[in-house]
């Protein structure tokens, strides 16, 4: 905080105060005020900048904020540091070299953003996935739910001043990151998930490494939710607040555990099942108050409802390839390379070139942990996306800041940010 | 997903708003005017038969060579049906001289940020809005870059063939490969 200038006084002009400058002109702020952290709007209000450096904003999100002594008045997010151009990069790219992109977007999840990138370019050219990738995707799917769940679980509750929840999500995030890393030799960026399949089939020690995990998992969310559920300090801190109706949800475009926490029992995962979902039996858990508290309950309740899932694929697995077999999208195997030539033409096109689907547009839509990732695909028939819009579920979820701290208290904008999950790189792209 | 609701109910109950429907890969696209768009939305949002309750996004799609015949940009807004599980996808289209179209974050508060998303990186001008500006890149950012004559790329690299044009003049070789030769 900076103490206000006497009334009239020149501003200074060294590079630093220029800066000062520029950001007041971006924020609209009069001159004259010398004060970037706080400004004294008019007898009641000020204006306080809360980021983009600030821990709690997970990345770098700005609020400006209007307060009345500690009361937030109104809220201004300030977004796009993060902002990257994916969209225009993937009009530049054949469909294969987009897939690394997509996973850069939500790096919690990057899983989600292959596999929606992967079914809509399948859908395009339409294509079937045999059974096993499938089944496959579904399980990686799902463990990198839990692993994001893990994250959004320890930050948020960090945000409350609770630093040993933090300590144990990234303890249990170790051994989802160590699967990611047998299956594909990368921890977070994988790539797993390919149009028309997959980027390999699973190594043997594969199968052993998550039954470990649909072993020991529901007792350790039971130790997570030990520290937190029935914590007196927690539920003051979270029960009622940053309620959003269901109604102002649906306006607002929340998706995901935003909608859920506020009583919509609405999953993709059920309601159009990609990827072989309609398998698997498990449940949809629902908030009823649409508050902190009850968006935190939905989401323990999904990473519960994340390992039954993957119980349930890991022990129907089927074999085959995980591979599509249709040439004009999948590589041909190494040994036909030596006897058919048409085997080594399509796998010199598809290298060089890439594949190209028929013109059109689809829409398509993963359930990721932080709602409906969708991708929009608009193809000319060449080899690269013409346009492609993600429609990052983040984004939506965060607009809906505004109305949910208005009227609350600064300290608790912080539990609201963290209850909605955001996470920059998806709200930016 | 897009069993043809939205063009349905559209052209019951506003005819003369439908100028072109379209049913491919299982995803139907209507074709709507633009002065009828709010009309519309606000009609999707709250017949019974359509319920169209959830903005998913609104992005344009930049095609500079269709000029003069056809506009240049397409707008897409994709709306999500809870009720009867079910997306619909309406186009409209705008010319280059007059891009814009009214703002819809009356009818939905989701379509805010969104339409600034638009404004931002395709320079669409959305009217009635109450804070048209940029949202993803800075405020002094010049261009929108997801026009396709925006390059996002092409510094240029010298090679023999091109030093013309890749180099200023001060800093081209004396002696210009194929000129001596």
């Amino acid at each position: 905080m900076t103490a206000l200038p006497p009334p009239g006084a020149p501003p200074a002009s060294d590079p630093v105060s220029e800066q000062y400058e520029h950001g007041r002109d971006i924020l609209g702020v009069e001159h004259g005020l010398d004060a970037v952290d706080l400004v004294q709007l008019d007898e009641e209000t000020m204006e306080l900048n809360m980021g983009p450096q600030h821990p709690s904003t997970h990345g770098v999100l700005r609020l400006v904020l209007n307060l009345d002594g500690e009361v937030v008045r109104e809220c201004r997010p300030d977004i796009g540091y993060l902002h990257t151009g994916f969209e225009k990069d993937f009009e530049r790219h054949n469909y294969q070299q987009c897939i690394p992109y997509t996973d850069r977007m939500d790096y919690l999840a990057p899983l989600f953003n292959n596999l929606g990138f992967s079914l809509a370019v399948e859908r395009l050219l339409g294509i079937d996935v045999p059974p096993r990738a499938q089944y496959l995707r579904v399980i990686m799917c799902e463990l990198c739910r839990i692993a994001s769940h893990l994250i959004w679980y320890g930050t948020s509750a960090l945000d409350l001043g609770a630093t040993t929840p933090f300590i144990y999500a990234w303890r249990d995030r170790e051994k989802l990151l160590d699967i990611n890393e047998l299956v594909s030799g990368v921890r977070m960026h994988t790539s797993f998930i390919r149009v028309g399949g997959l980027l390999a089939d699973v190594p043997d020690e594969f199968y052993g490494m998550v039954n470990e995990v649909v072993r020991t998992f529901p007792r350790l969310i039971d130790e997570h939710e030990l520290l937190l559920t029935k914590n007196p300090i927690f539920r003051e801190r979270t029960v009622g607040l940053g309620v959003i109706s269901a109604e102002d949800a649906m306006n607002y475009g929340a998706t995901g555990p935003m909608l859920r926490g506020s009583g919509v029992p609405y999953d993709l995962r059920k309601a159009h099942p990609y990827s072989s979902y309609d398998h698997f039996d498990f449940d949809v858990p629902i908030g009823r108050r649409g508050d902190v508290y009850d968006r935190y309950l939905v989401r323990m309740q999904e990473m519960r409802e994340s390992v039954r899932i993957i119980e349930q694929a890991l022990n129907n697995l089927p074999d085959g390839p995980v591979n599509t077999a249709d040439r004009r999208v999948a590589l041909p195997p190494r040994n036909e390379l030596n006897t058919s030539m048409e085997s080594l033409i399509y796998h010199f096109k598809l290298v060089t070139e890439g594949f190209r689907p028929p013109a059109g547009q689809v829409y398509e839509a993963v359930e990721s942990p932080r709602g409906e990732l969708g991708f929009y695909v608009v193809s000319d028939g060449s080899n690269r996306p013409y346009r492609c819009k993600v429609r990052a579920p983040a984004f939506s979820n965060l607009s809906t800041l505004p109305h949910m701290v208005r009227g609350e208290l600064i300290a608790d904008v912080v539990a609201v940010i963290g209850s909605i999950d955001i996470l920059l790189g998806d709200v930016d792209r | 997903m897009g069993g043809g609701r939205a063009g349905d109910v559209l052209e019951r109950e506003l005819p003369g708003t439908v100028l072109r429907r379209e049913t491919a890969y299982g995803e139907e696209t209507v074709w709507i005017e633009r002065e009828q768009l709010v009309a519309a939305c606000t009609l999707l949002r709250d017949h019974r038969d359509a319920q169209f309750r959830v903005p998913l996004f609104v992005t344009a799609v930049d095609h500079p060579d269709r000029e003069p015949e056809q506009p240049r940009f397409d707008m897409v807004y994709m709306l999500r049906s809870l009720q009867y599980n079910d997306v619909c996808r309406l186009i409209v289209q705008v010319t280059e001289d007059d891009p814009s179209v009214p703002t819809l974050e009356t009818v939905y508060a989701g379509m805010d940020w969104h339409e600034r998303e638009a404004f931002d990186l395709l320079g669409i001008r959305f009217a009635g809005h109450h804070q048209l500006k940029r949202i993803l890149l800075p405020d002094d950012w010049e261009g929108h870059p997801l026009r396709k004559d925006y390059a996002s790329f092409g510094e240029p690299v010298a090679f023999t063939h091109n030093l013309e044009w890749a180099l200023p003049a001060q800093e081209r070789p004396r002696d210009m490969p194929g000129e001596t030769r």
